[in-house]
Formats: structure tokens, sequence, C-alpha cells
């Protein structure tokens, strides 16, 4: 029997590469901008025109506070409460997700709002069935 | 693109369910889809003085069809609402259904092909299909309801890397509007606070509302001579996507309405006072719903300049204001954004009493989504029912004294579809 070639998914290559610490995005070869995560075509511009670049996975984090409990998503039920914060890439993309190295309490929440934006890391959280992203602040 | 209305259209006749459960809310309990749906439509055909054979499209609204299961809803509600040999179809726009239905009848009347259309949303975010009888229900559970919600955002990567309506609608919108102003987090609560005992208080005044108890008759029944400190208790509202509360917060809905949609000159003489349909705006956005500010919606002010553009108002034309409140903050930086309100002034505004159907800036006078309730593709439908109650005078006790001559209403629909709705008196 023939075997048929599985066709690429830009999105089982994004996940792939998340439980390597590799974080894939897009740019666009006519405007310059990321699309990240990826997608097949550029989200700024419409362009098809894209190829694909691996980010660095620092970022400063804008805000963060939490989800709730228990979680929406059974993926979620062991972990929750988790703090989920709003990133800005260093290569301009802006994205929400779990952050690390804070606790998900008020008064922890309302120190880091306190200490305005901070430097944060990329990295793959494992969880059962899939690696997410996380960004863990600096100490 | 030419942004006009070939023809003058309007909103004939309007109507809309109580909000509740199917289960156990007065007037809902026992009602089976299709009668819930049924009766708003019925309302509305005979506000516009019309059957169902009056009509010429019927555009059926329904988001959730995990627990409504009535997909081609057009044909499996005809014989229930008179429609029979229509033409129809059935259609999703999240919370702002009804009114992108709005906005499609308008176009279809505008362009010649109808002369009346009727909109319709139905939607159970309380209640699901038992087992498979055709008329038992039961209870969905929480993450039932949200996961089966949240299949309307980012599945490729969103949804599955965390992402919940609480922190990104609430938590993170709040505190980007604490940092841009400047206002402290204990500022804040009060300031929820007073915007929920406004809701609370138009819900109150509202027979078909989710929740007609009064916060402050809430926090006295559970004890608390001070609503404020009932709203500061863990127990009672918690922190849901710190620093937003749970009160700040949708309560899920199973409801329907409906509107008949047609042309300006086919409704002179009806049975009810038309109201016209002057403009709409409509644009939706993958997330990140926003930028760098997490109070500045870049689709929403596309959505509100193009209904604005099109309607030819502006923002200091505007006497009743409904933004879509799932999230009360995310509804107050709408109503900055609009220009209804200052901005950084909203929360002000609200404990000044000025957002109350007696103040001077009101803004939905039916309770909105916490109050009157939230049943996804119904509930624009309702917030467009309340505005034309109020530019008709018919709004009872909640009436705004000076009758307003344009409304505007915004809607969310998951997510996210930002649609703007101009409504005009003739
Ligand atoms: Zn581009």
């Amino acid at each position: 029997m023939q075997t048929v070639a599985e066709q690429p998914s830009a999105i089982r290559r994004y996940y792939e590469g998340l439980a390597e610490g590799v974080f894939r995005a897009i740019r666009c070869q006519a405007c310059g901008k990321h699309t990240f995560p990826p997608t097949g075509c550029c989200e700024h511009c419409g362009s098809w025109k894209v190829e694909p670049v691996e980010l660095s996975g620092e970022g400063t984090l804008l805000f963060a506070t939490h989800n709730i409990f228990p979680a929406c998503h059974p993926r979620f039920e062991k972990i929750a409460p988790y703090v989920y914060g709003h990133i800005r890439l260093k290569e301009g993309p802006i994205v929400q997700a779990i952050v690390l190295g804070v606790q998900a309490t008020p008064a922890d929440l309302g120190r880091l709002f306190e200490r305005g934006p901070v430097p944060v890391t990329a990295e793959a959280l494992p969880m059962d069935d899939l690696p997410v992203l996380a960004f863990r602040i600096h100490d | 693109m030419a942004n006009k209305l070939r023809e003058r259209t309007v909103i004939s006749g309007v109507g809309c369910s109580r909000f509740g459960d199917l289960l156990e809310t007065p007037e809902l309990k026992g009602l089976s889809i299709q009668e819930l749906t049924a009766g708003a439509v019925k309302e509305a055909l005979d506000d516009a003085g019309l059957t169902g054979q009056d009509v010429d499209a019927v555009f059926a609204g329904n988001a959730m069809v995990h627990s409504s299961q009535v997909p081609g809803t057009y044909s499996q509600l005809s014989k229930w609402t008179g429609t029979q040999f229509k033409a129809g179809v059935h259609f999703e726009a999240q919370c702002s259904t009804t009114n992108v239905g709005a906005a499609l009848a308008a176009m279809s009347v505008a362009a010649g092909v109808y002369d009346t259309v009727l909109v319709y949303g139905l939607e159970t975010t309380r209640t699901m299909v038992k087992g498979y009888s055709p008329y038992e229900r039961e209870p969905i559970s929480h993450q039932q309801t949200w996961l089966w919600t949240d299949m309307a955002v980012n599945q490729a990567y969103g949804v599955p890397q965390g992402y919940d309506i609480f922190s990104t609608y609430n938590g993170l919108v709040a505190l980007g509007y604490c940092r841009k102003y400047g206002m402290s987090i204990e500022d804040f609560d009060r300031g929820m606070f007073e915007l929920c005992r406004t809701r609370r208080l138009h819900g109150s005044m509202n027979r078909k509302a989710n929740i007609q108890e009064k916060l402050e008759d809430r926090a006295a029944r559970e004890g608390f001579s001070d609503a404020f400190d009932y709203w500061r208790s863990d127990k009672h509202n918690p922190f849901v996507a710190w620093p937003s509360r749970l009160l700040s917060l949708v309560t899920t809905a199973d409801g329907a309405s409906a509107m008949v949609i047609t042309r300006a000159d086919l409704a002179k003489g009806g049975k009810s006072q038309p109201v016209e349909l002057k403009g709409f705006g409509i644009s939706y956005s993958d997330l990140p719903w926003y930028g760098e500010d997490p109070t500045f919606w870049e689709f929403d002010k596309r959505a509100i300049d193009a209904a604005f553009d099109m309607a030819g108002i502006r923002a200091s034309d505007i006497d009743y204001l409904h933004t879509h409140d799932c999230s009360h903050i995310s509804g107050i930086c709408t109503a900055e954004t609009i220009g209804y309100l200052e901005p950084g002034k909203g929360l002000a505004a609200a404990r000044e009493g000025r957002l109350r159907f007696d103040g001077d800036r009101p803004m939905s006078t039916h309770g909105g989504r916490h109050a009157f309730g939230h049943a996804w593709g119904a509930s624009a439908g309702t917030d467009t029912y309340e505005a034309v109650l109020q530019m008709r005078g018919q709004a009872g006790a909640r009436q705004i004294a000076k009758r307003p001559e344009i409304s505007v209403i915004h809607t969310h629909g998951y997510a996210m579809i930002g649609t703007v709705v101009v409504l005009g008196s003739i």
C-alpha cells in the first residue's frame, strides 16, 4: 500500500518547536513585520510571501493578572489559578501567556504592578498533553 | 467603500423573552427552546402589526449550537413562528449575532431585495438538551459553558495555551486602565462596585432581567449592613482575575430576542412607532484584542467610526448608550473610546450616578450583561429592544426623562467582532 505523505502544518510545527524551546514565527517579506504564533500569511498586510523565523523569547511583561479557579479548560485544572500576562516581545509582537516566577495572589500581583514593566524570557511549560508557552520573570 | 444605505430602513417591531434559566426562572421554567424563541418572535411581529407570512426573509441567529441543538434554525423554527416558505439562513456572530443580523437585514432591504426581514436570536447558556429528549433539559456546568463558548476563540494557539476570558477581558484591561490613568486599585474597586450597583438597580426595574435584586438588597440578605463590605468579601465576590471581581462580570442566561426590519415608507402608519436604523459598523479581530494599551481596541474604533460615518452622527449627538459589558471595565473603556464618557473618568461617572437611567449619561438601562443576563446570540437584540423602548417612551419606571433621539448600541461578538448600531427617532 502506498503511504500518504503528511502535509506540513504550522500549528504542529509550532508546538513541536516549543517542546524543544524554539519559538517559531513568520516574517513578512512585503512589510517586514512578524506574525506570532505563526500562520501562513502576514497578519499586518495580508501578504502570503512570508518566511519562517525563530524569535529570541525575550520580552517585557507589561501587566499580569491570574486566571479563574477552577480553570475553564481541563488541561489547566492542575495549575489553576495561574498568573497570566500581557507581554511585548523584543521583535515587536504582543502576546498573552502564562507567567512564571510570581504567585497568583492579590498581594504578589499588586507588588508586581507597582514595580511596572519587567523583563521576561520565554520557556516551554510541559503539560500532560502539550507544551505551553510561558514567560519567566527575571529575578 | 461607500458605507451608505441606499434606502432608509427602520426597526418596526421588537420582542424579547425574560432572561434566566429554563429549569427554574419564573416565566421560563418548563419552556422548550422552540417556545422560548416563538414568544420573542410573536412579540416582535405583534409590535410591527405583522404575521410571519408578511415578512420576506428570516435571519435566525444562534451561536452555541452545542446546547441548543437546533442548527437549520430557520426551518426547525418555521412552524413555531409562522414563517414557512420564506427565505432564510442560520448565522452567528456570537454575542453580536442579533445586531449583525439587523445590519444584514438593513443591507438586504436597502438593496431592494426584501421589503421586510425578521431577525431573531436564541441561546441557552445555562441549560442544554438532556439526553435525546425533545423537551427535557439539564444544567450546563461552568466548565462546559466556557469550553463551548471559547470554541469561538483562537483554537490554534490561544485557548490551548491558557487563555481565559477572565484574565484577558477583565484583569489585564483593569490593570491597563489603572496604569494609564494613575488610578489606585482601591479607587478602581470602589468604581466597579458603583457600576455594578447601577446595573443591578436597572435590573431591579426590569421584569425581563435575569437578576432583579439590587446589590444592596443582596448584601443585606447575606447579613451585610454596608454593601461595599459585601462587595469586598472573598466569599461572596472573589477575584476572578485580580483586580477584577466576580460581580463585574456577565451572568449566563437562556433567552431569545427578535426584531422586524423594513423600509421606512412601509412602516408609516404601522402599529408601533418605528425607529430608524441609521447606520452600523462592524470590525473583527483575533487575539490579542489590544496592543500595548489594554484600554484601546482598534477593531472597536473602526466599527465606531464606520457606524458614525454611515449614520452621520458625532459622539455629542448620543442620548443613550449601551456598550458590551460582559466585562464591566471593558464596557467603560468602549464608552470612553466612543467619546460618550471622558477618558479615564468613566468610573468616576459611575460613582456620581451619572450612568443611571436618571443621570446625564444613561447607559445599559435594561441592566446590561450582568443584571439583564447574557444569552450569547440573543443578547444584542435585547440591547436594541431596550433602546427602542427608551426612544418610544415605553421603558416604564426606568424611562430616561428626555426620550433619547439618538441611541448607540455596541456589542462584542466573541472573539471579537465589534458591532456598533446607530438608531434615530423618526
Ligand atoms: Zn506584511
